[in-house]
């Protein structure tokens, strides 16, 4: 299967690591130009310089998603660089917790906001050149209680809705919209490694949850995000899909 | 594990809080590399040594003031072969006595806290006062040698020091000033008397009390045994003191291990020393290496209105944790809004055992009621009962640790610097020794 993803441009806010960082590597492979961004210029100029060399060129600053002014400059500058947008990723977040009624502002802030002002700053850019795709990085514990109720799977819901209804009025311009929802995702640096140390005993429920015993890769995930990124599901709007490895239970009508 | 950074850590100025616990680190002592014979934790005959010349030697922790606060409290614990009576006297002084009726040597009492006008032995009736002396004797005139010339009791020496009766079952002793040495000054800035007394277990471990000390005396395991500490403490720039026989090391708490990256949220354990410091983790903005900081800088500025008062602690000591070996057998992890201590008990008879006291105690807000004293909770050898998460990843290291030596494939321990303390340990343990 040809993904025809030569020569797209793409936008992927903190994406340094993780599954993001897999997905940057892989556009890059597929020869697309990505502009990345993280909180840390170090970071940024480390990530370039691993990324130098590859099939598409990789592009960046450091730059803080919260921050409206420079997060939209930020997309703007990406865009004059390589000159407009084809794809637009964006899977910032402010993570999980319930520790007060600050954590919602936050998740607000970081998850909803910065994905819908991103989104407001690229379509107009996408309109332009006859389309584009925007995937969203949601999760697994919006569709099912997972983790106590809480701000993360609540405002990632809500981009659910927003995906949705976003989809239905870009689809015009021939522009897609969809979501991916990973379930637990394990990798070195990521939460669950870290939540492997600190709650030993969940973390092994959790994994006991996954109809194969273990929790995904940021590959495994990365694959499906760059598959409905890209031309190649140009027949695929308006949807979420989960990538858990069997690891929800609900029967998905 | 790795290490991939190397933390920046604020020590604080020793001249803000000049009468605190010092903060100097000691000359690191040439200790020599050689192996640590294992028959120190496996020969009965080692035991019996250590018995003649450290336990029966030294001074020892007993209990707490706050345990025996009336007249006729007492508390009844035993060490090795030897079992103490500590008991209130009626002017409020507190004295010790061997555990045993002068008559036929039964013992007066099992382990544990009671409370009596007077002991009487469950064997024949002899009486003794709470002071020791005799009371009654039944049928004196049946005993031609009258009654023993030491009239009552045997009285060991008794001393208190930082919230906590000591004794020791040599009468020769030294004064427990002299034996503390220089680690007088070094608790009382805590101010223990503040702190209620909330745990109080014992555990029987299958290994020698040493392999208890050592466990809490250096952070080499941490990554491996404890690796959820990882994400809350430095594991390996520890400041290690040594002293003449104690000796202590610094561990910074609320930051993140050098073995491990930031994953760009605050871990569990972190977000606990937050809120239990009263801060609120979803408001907080800056690093996760920068939450020891801040907790230092909240509570030293909230502390009036938390009701506690840290003006004798140094700002690390807000988050760090201090932790002590009083020699022989006491470690303390010292907090400023805690105190956990344990004291690592030799078995009577057998070296492959022994007898691990969990202490905890809280600091209580000026004004707050204390809680009630907490009842002894003894766990037999065998118990699956958690003692907690990390002290249950310790116990299941030393009971395979204590078989493991048993085995003629293992000469003895093979200690790192990050071991130092333990060096220290059985330097000092062949300073009295003679070997």
């Amino acid at each position: 299967m040809e993904l025809n993803l030569k020569g797209k441009r793409a936008i992927i806010p903190a994406s340094t690591k993780g599954i993001l960082r897999r997905v940057v590597d892989q556009l890059i492979d597929e020869g697309c130009d990505v502009a990345l961004c993280s909180r840390s210029d170090d970071t940024v100029a480390r990530t370039l310089r691993e990324l130098s060399g590859g099939r598409g060129n990789a592009i960046g600053r450091a730059c803080d998603v919260t921050d409206k002014e420079d997060y939209e400059a930020w997309i703007e500058e990406m865009v004059e660089q390589m000159g407009g947008v084809d794809i637009f990723i964006p899977g910032v977040s402010a993570g999980g917790g319930a520790d007060s009624e600050r954590s919602w502002w936050k998740s607000f802030e970081v998850d909803v906001l910065s994905t819908v002002r991103g989104c407001e700053v690229v379509i107009p850019h996408m309109r332009e050149s006859g389309g584009g795709a925007i995937t969203f990085i949601t999760t697994t514990a919006s569709v099912e209680t997972f983790g106590g109720p809480q701000a993360y799977n609540a405002m990632k819901g809500s981009l659910l809705v927003y995906a949705k209804q976003l989809s239905q009025d870009v689809g015009k311009d021939n522009i897609r919209v969809n979501c991916v929802s990973p379930g637990p995702i394990y990798f070195e640096g990521g939460s669950w490694q870290m939540l492997k140390d600190t709650m030993a005993k969940w973390f092994a429920k959790i994994e006991r949850d996954h109809p194969t015993g273990r929790l995904g890769t940021p590959e495994e995930v990365s694959n499906c995000i760059v598959f409905l990124s890209s031309p190649a599901a140009s027949w695929v709007s308006g949807t979420n899909l989960m990538v858990d490895g069997g690891f929800t239970k609900r029967v998905q009508f | 594990m790795e290490r991939i950074r190397k933390n920046k850590i604020s020590r604080s100025d020793p001249k803000k809080v000049p009468h605190g616990t010092p903060l100097d680190k000691t000359p690191d002592l040439n200790l020599g590399t050689n192996i640590i014979p294992k028959e120190r934790y496996t020969s009965s005959e080692f035991m019996e040594k250590e018995w003649d010349a450290i336990w029966s030697k030294v001074w020892l922790l007993g209990c707490r003031e706050d345990q025996i606060p009336e007249h006729g409290d007492f508390i009844c614990t035993n060490i090795g072969r030897e079992s103490v009576l500590l008991v209130r006297q009626e002017n409020g002084q507190i004295k010790a006595f061997h555990n045993v009726c002068m008559h036929r040597g039964n013992r007066l009492a099992d382990e544990g806290l009671w409370n009596a006008t007077s002991f009487v032995c469950g064997y024949h009736g002899w009486e003794y006062d709470s002071d020791g002396t005799f009371v009654d004797i039944p049928d004196l005139e049946t005993f031609p040698q009258g009654k023993p010339p030491c009239n009552g009791l045997a009285e060991l020496p008794c001393g208190t020091w930082a919230s906590f009766v000591w004794f020791s079952l040599n009468t020769e002793v030294e004064s427990l000033e002299e034996y503390l040495g220089e680690l007088v000054g070094h608790f009382e800035p805590y101010h223990f008397e503040r702190m209620a007394m909330t745990r109080w277990v014992t555990a029987e471990w299958n290994c020698n009390w040493k392999a208890g000390v050592d466990a809490f005396a250096e952070a080499y395991h941490t990554s491996i045994t404890h690796p959820q500490l990882l994400w809350y403490q430095e594991d390996f720039d520890v400041q290690i003191d040594l002293y003449d026989r104690h000796s202590r090391y610094l561990i910074p708490f609320g930051l993140l291990s050098p073995r491990v990256e930031s994953v760009g949220e605050i871990p569990p354990p972190l977000k606990h020393l937050l809120t239990s410091a009263g801060m609120d983790p979803a408001s907080y903005e800056g690093p996760i290496n920068g939450i020891r900081e801040a907790v230092q800088q909240y509570k030293r500025t909230t502390q009036e209105e938390q009701g506690k008062d840290f003006s004798d602690l140094h700002d690390e000591q807000l988050t760090d944790d201090y932790n002590y070996l009083v020699f022989p057998n006491v470690t303390t992890n010292m907090h400023s809004d805690d105190l956990m201590l344990f004291r690592h008990r030799p078995h009577p008879i057998d070296p492959n055992k022994m007898l691990f006291d969990i202490w905890m105690f809280e600091l209580i807000p000026e004004g707050e009621e204390w809680p009630e004293l907490p009842r002894h909770d003894f766990r037999p050898e065998g118990s699956t009962r958690s003692l907690g998460l990390v002290i249950d990843q310790d116990a299941s290291n030393l009971a395979s640790v204590q078989a493991g030596m048993q085995s003629a494939g293992y000469p003895g321990l093979w200690l790192s610097d990050q071991e130092l303390r333990l060096r220290h340990f059985h330097k000092t343990i062949s300073d009295y020794v003679g070997e």
